[in-house]
């Protein structure tokens, strides 16, 4: 009697087991998405009713209170205005880099503003405080720290920058923002061509005037051969361009690298070009060699006609160099912005200097005036918003006499109706101590 | 119409200046077999020396210049004991050790932002003004064009004469011949890059003196002094002194002809490149062969 299964037919046990676990697995599989299928409509039959239930009673509590606050915020809000507690005011200076001696001093008169009305109370009872940072001279540093100010921060007006190159930067960005930017020192005249009636402001005049003032001066003294010597940039270009508005090309223009800081070649090209004067443009830390070595060069004979970049005390010493000091006492004179004067000047140098121990300069006074603007906008206005603030700042500047005169604004919303500018010559008043002069007014 | 004589002087005043800069630059380029980038910090580190005694410590102006000039020998010494010899000794190769200079010249250049701030400072100093017709000058650039003369002078009555000076130049010709013959090697080489680092800086601090005083000052120099390094022939002593000149000349003349054909002056640094490319291609040695055999 053989064995009924014959090992041939026989399926192995290997077989048998791994048929036993793939039936298991499909099974599984089945019992598994079966399960999920009927397992989930159920629950989502369920669910849905449960769901609808609980909304329907939420939506009818929810409908009621929400009504009811919407209604209560609508009728707060047209009876008091919408105001941070505490309102934020930003600032952009030149602390350091070509323009750093310039832009602290003029970043104390923004200071100055805000603490006076701080200590009277703040606006609508809520304080100011002022964000000021440094853009170091540098246009990319601007944009960086303006995108702080704006992102991080949430300021909706801002009071600077202090040079020309550095407003170019940011203005696109900020006006895309619409945040105002209230400038007490930029005088490019690409601001006003570029972004009229937008949201950037100046409360210094524009150098299509100080270009008018040094070429008036030109004519006046009657100088034939004009040499230019200007600073590779916005405000030196913009000066230079007007300049020549009224006096013509001369008899060489010369474009200089403010960061060469070795300028005998250029200075050599000016000297064959035989000018009777020189019409320059600069930065106090590049004019400091330019007229170091100017005076080495021999050009002291020549007379040099100066933009306010130098005008400074940062040019003489103890903190300027002597020699740039002496040169300019005996060749270079030149134009600079001022204000009406009077009383309320006086005053505001008073105030300035006792708050912080040194006197004012050039910028500080339509700086306190920019900052001034951007205060009384806002308590007027009542809202913290950078479009409503542009708007009320040239309701207010036509009433506001500060300082550095009446801010009436232009019908281009940019620019001042008023400016006026001095002329201005250096004397030793005695050995190794300079200082500024005033010889004579425009207009 | 151009004053040929102020622009010749010229030259000779920015040859001198190339050449207290190029000389280190040529000596440690012969010793260590790299071009040292740091060296640009040397030149920047020695006039910021100069400015702490001068107008800081109010110490007389020579004084000041001479610790200018030990206290940048010094950091050179240091930045070969401390940084370049043991990676050599490593085995590092050219371009490891040039990106370590560059790197060394970064930390040093930070370090001086960060003790004198990044803005640009003044001597203060008001030098006599010379006029001897057609040529105006002013007493700094009198004293470099002395100073490289006496340097020139110095360095050549030491390279030839004395057994230090040999040493260094049979170093630069051969280490190990030199080693085998008993020059202890490793003293030279700091000895080498004593002088290099206190030239450069004597160099930074009277450029300094004369225009302003800047973080990136050795930088407005290096690249020509590369230009002179290579032009005379790196580790060729002699080479640089002759190269220094007439990339200064070639400089100051070739402005003439620049604002002749209406092109900025600032082109100034490219017509010494352009020189050194056009070299190049006829006579890739440099005007003169390896110290040692070049004079």
């Amino acid at each position: 009697m053989g064995n009924i299964i014959d090992s041939k037919n026989a399926i192995s046990t290997t077989m048998a087991l791994i048929a036993i676990i793939i039936i298991a697995a499909i099974a599984g599989g089945v019992g598994y998405y079966g399960g999920n299928l009927s397992g989930y409509s159920a629950g989502y039959e369920a669910g849905s009713r449960g769901a609808y239930q609980q909304g329907f009673q939420a939506g009818l509590q929810q409908g009621n209170s929400s009504g009811y606050s919407k209604g209560y915020q609508a009728a707060l809000e047209k009876a008091k205005p919408i105001l941070p507690d505490v309102i934020k005011i930003g600032q952009i200076q030149s602390l350091s880099g070509g323009l750093g001696p310039f832009g602290t001093k003029i970043a104390k008169g923004a200071q100055l503003a805000v603490d006076e009305v701080n200590a009277r109370g703040g606006i609508r009872g809520r304080r100011i405080q002022l964000i000021t940072e440094d853009d170091a001279t540098d246009p990319t540093r601007a944009l960086e720290v303006a995108k702080k100010l704006v992102e991080v921060d949430g300021v909706q007006v801002i009071i600077g920058t202090t040079g020309s190159a550095q407003l170019r930067a940011i203005a696109p960005y900020l006006i895309e923002k619409k945040v105002l930017i209230i400038s007490p020192s930029v005088s490019g005249p690409f601001l006003s061509t570029d972004y009229p009636n937008s949201y950037v402001m100046r409360t210094c005049a524009s150098d299509v005037l100080q270009g008018a003032v040094m070429g008036d001066l030109v004519l006046q003294r009657g100088y034939k051969r004009v040499a230019y010597l200007i600073m590779d940039n916005a405000y030196g270009r913009g000066i230079c361009a007007e300049v020549k508005k009224k006096v013509g090309e001369g008899v060489v223009t010369i474009f200089f690298d403010e960061k060469k800081l070795n300028y005998k070649t250029e200075l050599e090209q000016v000297k064959a070009a035989n000018p009777d004067v020189v019409v320059h443009v600069g930065y106090p830390e590049d004019a400091t060699v330019m007229f170091k070595q100017a005076l080495e060069a021999g050009l002291e004979k020549v007379q040099w006609i100066s933009a306010e970049g130098v005008y400074g005390t940062a040019m003489f010493p103890p903190e300027g160099d002597p020699a740039a000091a002496e040169f300019m006492s005996i060749a270079v004179i030149g134009t600079a912005p001022t204000t009406p004067g009077g009383i309320l000047y006086e005053e505001f140098a008073r105030r300035y200097t006792e708050a912080f121990g040194m006197e004012p300069m050039v910028y500080c006074d339509t700086c306190y005036d920019a900052t001034m603007l951007a205060i009384q906008a806002i308590a007027y206005c009542g809202e913290y918003n950078g479009t409503k603030i542009r708007d009320a700042v040239l309701t207010i500047a036509r009433n506001y006499i500060g300082p550095s005169g009446h801010k009436i604004f232009q019908p281009n919303g940019v620019d001042m109706m008023y400016s006026y500018y001095i002329i201005w010559d250096v004397e030793e008043v005695s050995p190794g101590k300079y200082e500024f002069k005033e010889i004579g007014r425009w207009p | 119409m151009v004053n040929l004589a102020q622009v010749l002087f010229e030259s000779l005043v920015s040859g001198s200046l190339y050449l207290l800069a190029s000389v280190g630059l040529s000596i440690t380029y012969g010793l260590s077999k790299f071009p040292n980038f740091a060296h640009a910090e040397f030149i920047t580190f020695g006039a910021y020396i100069a400015y702490f005694f001068l107008v800081q410590i109010k110490a007389p102006a020579f004084i000041s210049f001479a610790l200018a000039f030990l206290v940048s020998g010094i950091l050179g010494a240091l930045s070969y004991v401390l940084l370049f010899a043991p990676l050599s000794k490593r085995g590092s190769s050219t371009i490891q050790l040039m990106i370590a200079s560059i790197g060394l010249g970064l930390i040093l250049r930070h370090t001086c932002m960060e003790i004198w701030g990044g803005g640009i400072l003044s001597f203060k100093i008001f030098f006599p003004i010379y006029r001897w017709p057609p040529i105006s000058t002013s007493l700094i650039w009198l004293l470099i064009v002395l100073d490289a003369a006496i340097t020139a002078v110095i360095l050549h009555l030491f390279l030839k004469k004395s057994r230090l000076g040999k040493a260094m130049r049979a170093t630069s010709d051969n280490p190990n011949l030199a080693m085998a013959s008993g020059i202890n090697v490793e003293l030279i080489t700091v000895l080498g890059w004593f002088l290099s680092g206190a030239l450069a800086g004597l160099g930074g601090a009277f450029l300094a003196a004369g225009t302003a005083l800047v973080p990136l000052l050795g930088w407005k120099v290096l690249l020509s002094a590369f230009a002179v390094t290579i032009l005379g022939g790196t580790g060729s002593f002699y080479g640089s002194i002759i190269a220094s000149y007439i990339i200064g000349a070639a400089e100051n003349l070739g402005i003439v002809g620049l604002v002749a054909l209406n092109l900025s002056a600032d082109y100034r640094t490219a017509i010494s490149f352009i020189i050194l490319i056009v070299l190049l291609i006829f006579r890739p040695q440099g005007l003169f062969k390896q110290a040692g055999r070049g004079d």
